[in-house]
């Protein structure tokens, strides 16, 4: 599902730099990827997702060379085929919880919105425990409930990869092993594959592979 | 709705002050020239029209202005009276029908008109309900004014006890709704027609009392000298003309020295006009004779003049009011970046990220014209009569 | 609109054109109707005799409505605000002139429709003598006096009311012209036989004086030259003590032996007038539709009452 090979990457205005010898995950692989802060797991999962390019080596995605493709098909690939949960879960303040989960159906022509997707959305909602906030705005849920929406705007789209950056952070744990139920669920559910950050080492066992981030590098 | 243009409507909400500032300023931007336009557009075109369906008009020396704006309008302060003697001068001549205006006089706010059948026929006005009046004491309304004064065929209305402006006339009289006319879209509408005789009536010039040969108004009487009766002052004036009473009412005088406001001579032809025109050019001549149209000519002329100043004013305030609008779009775009870096990680198309900022722009701008048309449309609706009443103020 | 603010109006900026197209309104058009041949002449007048003549000069390309109800007269008879309206409808007013009918000038009518059939002879008005005049506030004294209306009672009057009429009906309908002429000259015909009639009729008292009950008469004594007094007596009503002795004070020498009425008089009258050697005669001065037959009929009756001359039998 993923490989990626001899790769490194470099912020323009940053010191740090990532290489990666060789690393690959298999379809309907669940992989935890662990590691110190600062390390480069956030730039791997960008990395993965197509959002940076590589000054060097090859990104390859469910078949596809992400690393050779442009911008445009770079972003529709993602939108198709990547579910994206950021760290800071990044909803868009002006909108309510459906819009929000909604809100990949609303900024790509290749998806259409329509009546299953939107009952699609509710069944998201329900599962995380969020289906009586829908119209509840942004800025008016706590933390916990903020990245559950998040962990839902990844899946609405039915991605084949699920990209997730500490996924249960800011969650108590009952609310951390309900977030990661559906995650792990949706996964066998739909055949997709999971490649996590996290730092919460009690969940571990839950997935696959964990894979240690300084293990990556050459 | 779509995606970009649901998420810009749903940014406009969220942001109420902003979108409303901005809103308003585009809306002023669009509606200041557009309004100014419509405005001085409608108000030409309506004073021109009404102008063009009056050919000549006859009145008393004095503003010409004056006596266009209240001929054609009915609404403003009367110009010099002229006399009676007018329409019969204006009839004798052969080459026009002579239709007056008797003005001044007002009914709860609404402008009391004197004047013949002919004034119906030369404007059109068809009566919707009940017939034009007959008989003295009796009144038409315009469409309007029946409307606002709630009243119909067989209702009562008396002339205002105060004349609205120095007539020497104060006689209120209860006068009888004959009929109402259709909607003529015209300053006829607010109007309330009376006979010219009627009008006399008001003014005082022709009245109704008991008869005093008959032996009940014996109290009546000061002195009989002869067949000459004096009267005093007991005799009983009537404040309403009655079928029982209506035979009494009587004009004093020579009637051509009766006064009235102004005469619409109505000439068949650009030749009979020519040679009326040329009748009224003597050095001695008292009265003068007008074609509204080039009053109302020489009025747009400068209308417009000061049109041209105004726009350009409002060029510069538009062009200040745009960039300061620009700039609140530029510094939004500046605060939504973190957005716009989300829909990109997420995947969002281009066209579809630029898209979502665009249609805050579109939707501001879009209820912006929307203002802008409201507003338009009100001035469109009263504008005119606003512009009237500022010319005469 | 000047050629300057046309130029200016192009500069309406094209926000300006829907809304600008939004705000007019629709022109109204109002043809005037044309008048029709085909549909008689709408003639309203204000007495009998005028609709008697309109009838006979207009004959069936005219529609004649005289709306005063029967025994009225109508020279005092004022119409309500309706019926008004109806003469606002014609496409002719005729009028006596010769005042009577003051409503006229009390009520809104079409003056160009207005036909003053007497205004061809305003000169030869006789006045009503003494009307009382009177003053009340600033305006000076008036008076509420005319002439005397009845001006058909002489033949020649009634013509000349009979040609304004058929020039107003010409000047109506010219294609009509033709058949309004032939219609005045068979009335012109009947009236020049009418005052042929009442000559004669007039020469039957010779120098005697006549009497009339009410001073409505003044045409016919002028134009006939009788010598007649008037009283002020109406046929429906018993005369009081002080009008029988104005009749014995001003009987002339030699005394009246006829006294000519509007109307038939009370019985008690007649009796008391013949007591006095005084015959009562019927002159209608016909203001109003008769009874029986028509204008001419009764003023052909008229000229045999005036014909049957002085009382027989009298000094």
């Amino acid at each position: 599902m993923i490989r990626l090979h001899d790769l490194e990457f470099r912020y323009p205005e940053g010191e740090f730099e990532l290489r990666i010898a060789d690393f690959r995950v298999e379809r309907g692989e669940r992989v935890a990827v662990i590691g110190p802060s600062g390390s480069g797991k956030t730039s791997l999962l960008h990395l993965v997702a197509g959002i940076v390019e590589p000054g060097r080596g090859r990104v390859q995605v469910a078949g596809a060379e992400v690393s050779a493709m442009g911008d445009a098909a770079r972003r529709e690939f993602r939108i198709r085929h990547v579910g994206l949960v950021f760290q800071e879960f990044e909803l868009l303040e002006y909108l309510d919880v459906l819009d929000n989960i909604l809100l990949p159906y609303r900024i790509h022509p290749a998806l259409r919105l329509d009546r299953t997707v939107r009952e699609r959305a509710r069944s998201l909602a329900r599962r995380m425990g969020i289906a009586d906030k829908l119209h509840r705005l942004a800025p008016r849920l706590s933390h916990g409930e903020r990245q559950r929406v998040a962990v839902c705007r990844a899946l609405i789209a039915g991605p084949e990869l699920v990209l997730a950056d500490e996924p249960t952070g800011s969650l108590d744990p009952a609310n951390k092993q309900r977030v990661l139920d559906l995650l792990l669920d949706y996964v066998r559910d739909h055949d997709a594959t999971l490649l996590a950050v996290t730092h919460d080492h009690d969940l571990l066992d839950r997935f696959g592979r964990v894979v240690d981030f300084k293990g990556l590098g050459t | 709705m779509s995606g970009p243009l649901y998420l810009a409507w749903r940014y406009a909400l969220r942001h109420p002050a902003k979108t409303s500032i901005l809103v308003a300023a585009i809306a002023l931007i669009v509606f200041l020239p557009v309004g100014l336009q419509v405005l001085v557009g409608q108000s030409a075109r309506e004073l021109t029209a009404r102008a063009e369906s009056t050919p000549l008009l006859v009145g008393a020396r004095g503003s010409a202005l004056e006596l266009v704006l209240s001929s054609l309008y009915l609404e403003s302060r009367p110009p010099e009276p002229t006399d009676w003697a007018q329409v019969e001068r204006v009839e004798a001549t052969g080459l026009a029908r002579a239709i007056p205006l008797h003005l001044g006089f007002q009914a709860r706010g609404h402008p009391i008109v004197g004047t013949t059948l002919d004034y119906f026929d030369f404007r059109g006005l068809h009566v919707a309900q009940g017939r034009r009046m007959a008989v003295l004491g009796e009144c038409v309304l315009g469409a309007r004014a029946a409307r606002a004064l709630g009243l119909a065929p067989g209702g009562e209305l008396v002339s205002s006890s105060e004349t609205v402006f120095d007539l020497a006339g104060d006689y209120p009289l209860k006068m009888r709704v004959a009929g109402v006319l259709a909607p003529s879209h015209t300053p006829d509408d607010e109007a309330v027609f009376v006979d010219v005789k009627t009008a006399w009536v008001i003014e005082g010039l022709g009245h109704g009392h008991q008869d005093l040969a008959a032996p009940d108004a014996e109290t009546a009487v000061l002195a009989r000298e002869g067949s000459s009766i004096t009267a005093n002052a007991s005799v009983v004036e009537y404040q309403e003309i009655t079928p029982a009473n209506a035979d009494s009412f009587h004009f004093h005088g020579d009637l051509s020295a009766y006064p009235i406001s102004a005469v619409i001579a109505v000439a068949p032809d650009a030749k009979s006009r020519a040679l009326l025109m040329g009748r009224y050019e003597g050095e001695n001549e008292s009265q003068q004779v007008l074609r509204p149209v080039s009053v109302m000519d020489e009025l747009l002329e400068t209308v417009v003049t000061i049109q041209v100043y105004v726009v350009a004013a409002i060029a510069i305030v538009s062009a200040a009011t745009l960039a300061t609008a620009a700039l609140v779009f530029l510094l939004s775009l500046r605060l939504r970046g973190r957005e716009i870096e989300t829909l990109v990680k997420i995947g969002g198309a281009r066209i579809s990220v630029a898209a979502v900022l665009a249609s805050e722009v579109v939707v501001v701008l879009s209820l912006g014209i929307l203002l802008a048309a409201a507003l338009t449309l009100v001035t469109s609706r009263f504008g005119s009569a606003a512009i009237r009443a500022l010319l005469l103020s | 609109m000047t050629r300057r603010h046309r130029q200016r109006s192009r500069i309406v900026p094209w926000l300006a054109l829907p809304l600008a197209l939004a705000c007019s309104e629709p022109e109204r058009t109002d043809a005037p109707a044309t008048p029709s041949a085909e549909v008689p002449l709408s003639v309203w007048v204000v007495n009998y005799p005028l609709q008697y003549f309109a009838e006979r000069i207009g004959g069936a390309h005219v529609e004649v409505t005289f709306p005063a109800p029967r025994g009225v007269d109508p020279a005092f008879w004022s119409p309500d605000g309706d019926t008004v309206a109806g003469f606002q409808s014609a496409d002719l007013v005729l009028l006596n002139g010769a005042g009577g009918s003051a409503w006229v000038g009390r009520a809104t009518l079409h003056a160009d429709r207005l036909v003053d059939t007497a205004l061809g002879f305003a000169d030869r008005l006789i006045a009503i003598e003494a009307a009382p005049t009177h003053q009340h506030g600033p305006t000076g004294s008036h008076s509420h006096g005319g002439s005397y209306f009845t001006v058909w009672l002489d033949p020649w009057l009634a013509l000349e009311q009979a040609r304004a009429i058929a020039t107003a009906f010409s000047a109506a309908r010219p294609e009509r012209a033709d058949a309004f002429e032939r219609g005045l000259a068979a009335l012109e015909a009947d009236l020049l036989d009418l005052d042929a009639r009442l000559s004669r009729a007039a020469r039957s008292f010779g120098d005697d004086p006549v009497l009339f009950s009410h001073p409505v008469y003044a045409y016919l004594t002028a134009r006939y030259e009788l010598r007649a007094r008037s009283v002020h007596w109406e046929p429906g009503a018993e005369p009081d003590a002080a009008q029988w002795r104005d009749l014995e004070r001003s009987r002339a020498d030699p005394p009246a032996s006829v006294m000519f009425w509007e109307a038939t008089p009370l019985g008690a009258t007649t009796a008391r007038l013949t007591a006095l050697g005084i015959e009562s005669r019927v002159y209608s001065p016909c203001a109003n539709v008769p009874a029986r037959g028509d204008w001419l009929d009764v003023m052909r009756a008229n000229a045999e009452a005036l014909a049957a001359g002085p009382r027989p039998g009298r000094g």
